[in-house]
């Protein structure tokens, strides 16, 4: 294939560039074949945390006893939501999703709706933090201030916020329900990383479609 | 005075005893578990319990089938049961079979009031309630705002109205407040429990004192490590331990200032009954104590039968027919969440 570019035009840059272009649609395919790779991988991952996370719960209800831990004792009564989704669409054909977990009222992003909080100064300081939006734990040590005692008061508040999801169920729950508590959130993650790969994969789909198409034509 | 019982209490409690004594055969053994966990779907299990003692009340149950009907069928036949002993019993032994649903009674208070802080329909509540817990008027504690209230408008009628003088305040219900009111009513039933049951004396007052300073103890351990990384204060946590058991009274102040599992094990090991419950977990685990702590009752509870001519046997009884629907719950779950490797995590053998 080379010999054949060189005897075309063995001494202007057009054969290299079929060349380059070559190596541009493989890159696609890759990262195509990547992203789809990614995704099963991450639809396991999530299929196994979920598993996990309903036999905590399964198992904080054989702790605790079926009365304490049912559908009946669900919060009806308005409040915000923990955790809200963000969709980037900086670029129409690739969103980006972003999970705001423990998000203020302030930002208005967020929550649109109007709602009394009794922790308005826990939120001022969660808005003053750069938005407090994390995928996974490991932004939350990429996006809390330098000082430990920073990152102790942001890890408190994100453990009162945890309690306070789980306080429909009573304040002294097991340990077990807070582990099926942190295995349905680690789900969560995973669905917005699934989302965002996702989003990735039939980006470099609609590219290695585009580039065979203009191939055939 | 001990070893006497034998003259008199076939008058009165021989024919329930007996009556017990056959319900206890009934339960569920080592072969019968070993059937439920090979099975496939609920359907399977649904046609297993069909040949045991839950037949009647299984066999009718349409397709298709969700744990909780299994487990409320089950509970349906420990309550015809009881009711049974309850309206062929004279005293002291009905109002000793009282006091063993008192504990239901409780939870159910709790889940009501819960339920209507969280603007949940009353007759969706009344529904999710234990059967052996309820009483007439427990529809109306959907009205009560406060503990004075509760108390007032509906407990006072109740045999838990003596249990709610240490919580009465006109504070209006949350979260944190009904969880401390259940747990300051529940050290309040056992140790009224534990002190009728020293008046029984003989045989029952015995075995029912190891029995309930057990229930004290595994309670303590308990609202210690949930307590852990919560608002509770140590006072207030030491509040809700009962004023007897094994570890009254310097257990508790141990376990009152515990941080973490491994300083309530560290309590707990000092007492030799309850060392080798904590010798059977890892370092920093909390995951197999549930287990492990039901183990020791179940163990307990069946040297109750060894004995006669006494009330312990009916609470025994009761608890390890508690105990089995527990299990099958369990089976049912892992069968449904397709996790049978998982089966053996929680199922205690009875016998």
């Amino acid at each position: 294939m080379e010999e054949e570019n060189r005897e075309l035009n063995p001494e202007n840059g057009s054969g290299f560039t079929k060349q380059h272009q070559e190596e541009e649609e493989d890159h696609k395919v890759v990262k195509f074949l990547d992203s789809a790779d990614s995704y099963l991988d991450l639809f396991d991952s999530l299929s196994s945390t979920l598993r996990q996370g309903w036999l905590e719960l399964a198992t904080a209800r054989q702790s605790m006893g079926a009365s304490r831990i049912n559908r009946a004792l669900f919060d009806l009564k308005y409040h915000n939501a923990a955790t809200s989704l963000q969709v980037i669409q900086d670029d129409v054909k690739q969103p980006n999703f972003t999970l705001c977990k423990w998000v203020s009222t302030n930002n208005q992003n967020c929550s649109t709706e109007e709602a009394k909080f009794d922790e308005d100064e826990l939120f001022e300081k969660n808005s003053t933090n750069a938005q407090l939006r994390y995928r996974g734990t490991s932004e939350i040590q990429e996006k809390s201030p330098e000082s430990i005692g920073s990152k102790l008061t942001v890890v408190d508040q994100i453990q009162k916020e945890r309690s306070k999801s789980l306080s429909m169920f009573g304040t002294l729950v097991s340990p077990k329900l807070r582990c099926a508590q942190i295995s349905f959130e680690t789900a969560l993650d995973t669905l917005i990383e699934m989302a965002n790969m996702r989003s990735s994969l039939l980006s470099a789909y609609d590219q290695v479609h585009k580039d065979m198409a203009s191939t055939k034509g | 005075m001990y070893g006497f019982e034998a003259l008199t209490f076939n008058i009165h409690g021989g024919y329930l005893e007996a009556i017990v004594r056959g319900y206890r055969s009934g339960l569920l053994t080592a072969a019968d578990y070993n059937n439920l966990c090979q099975c496939e779907t609920l359907d399977d299990i649904k046609m297993h319990l069909t040949a045991t003692e839950y037949g009647p009340y299984l066999q009718n149950e349409p397709s298709p089938l969700h744990t909780t009907t299994i487990v409320e069928k089950c509970t349906l036949k420990l309550v015809d049961e009881y009711k049974h002993m309850l309206c062929q019993a004279t005293e002291p032994l009905s109002t000793f079979l009282e006091y063993i649903t008192y504990g239901h009674m409780i939870d159910n208070v709790v889940l009501i009031v819960t339920g209507t802080l969280h603007e949940r329909d009353v007759q969706e509540l009344l529904e999710k309630c234990h059967p052996l817990g309820m009483f007439d008027s427990i529809a109306t504690l959907a009205v009560a705002q406060n503990m004075r209230e509760l108390y007032r408008l509906v407990l006072v009628d109740t045999p838990l109205a003596p249990y709610f003088s240490e919580c009465i305040t006109s504070e209006d219900l949350d979260d944190m407040n009904i969880e401390i009111m259940r747990n300051t009513l529940y050290k309040a039933y056992l140790e009224d429990f534990y002190q009728f049951c020293q008046k029984l004396g003989g045989a029952t007052a015995e075995i029912m004192s190891d029995l309930l300073a057990f229930e004290a103890d595994r309670r303590a351990v308990n609202i210690s490590i949930n307590s852990i990384g919560t608002e509770l204060t140590r006072d207030d946590r030491k509040k809700l331990y009962s004023n007897f058991g094994l570890l009254y009274p310097y257990g508790h102040e141990e376990l009152a200032v515990c941080e973490d599992m491994d300083q309530v094990r560290g309590v707990m090991e000092k007492y030799p009954p309850y060392q080798p419950i904590f010798a059977k977990l890892s370092y920093g685990e909390s995951q197999m104590l549930d287990k492990a702590f039901y183990e020791e009752e179940v163990k307990r509870l069946c040297l109750a039968f060894e004995q006669q001519f006494h009330y312990a046997v009916f609470f025994a009884y009761m608890r390890l027919k508690e105990q089995e629907i527990r299990n099958l719950m369990w089976v049912s779950e892992c069968v449904a969440q397709n996790q049978k490797s998982r089966v053996h995590d929680s199922v205690v053998f009875i016998f």
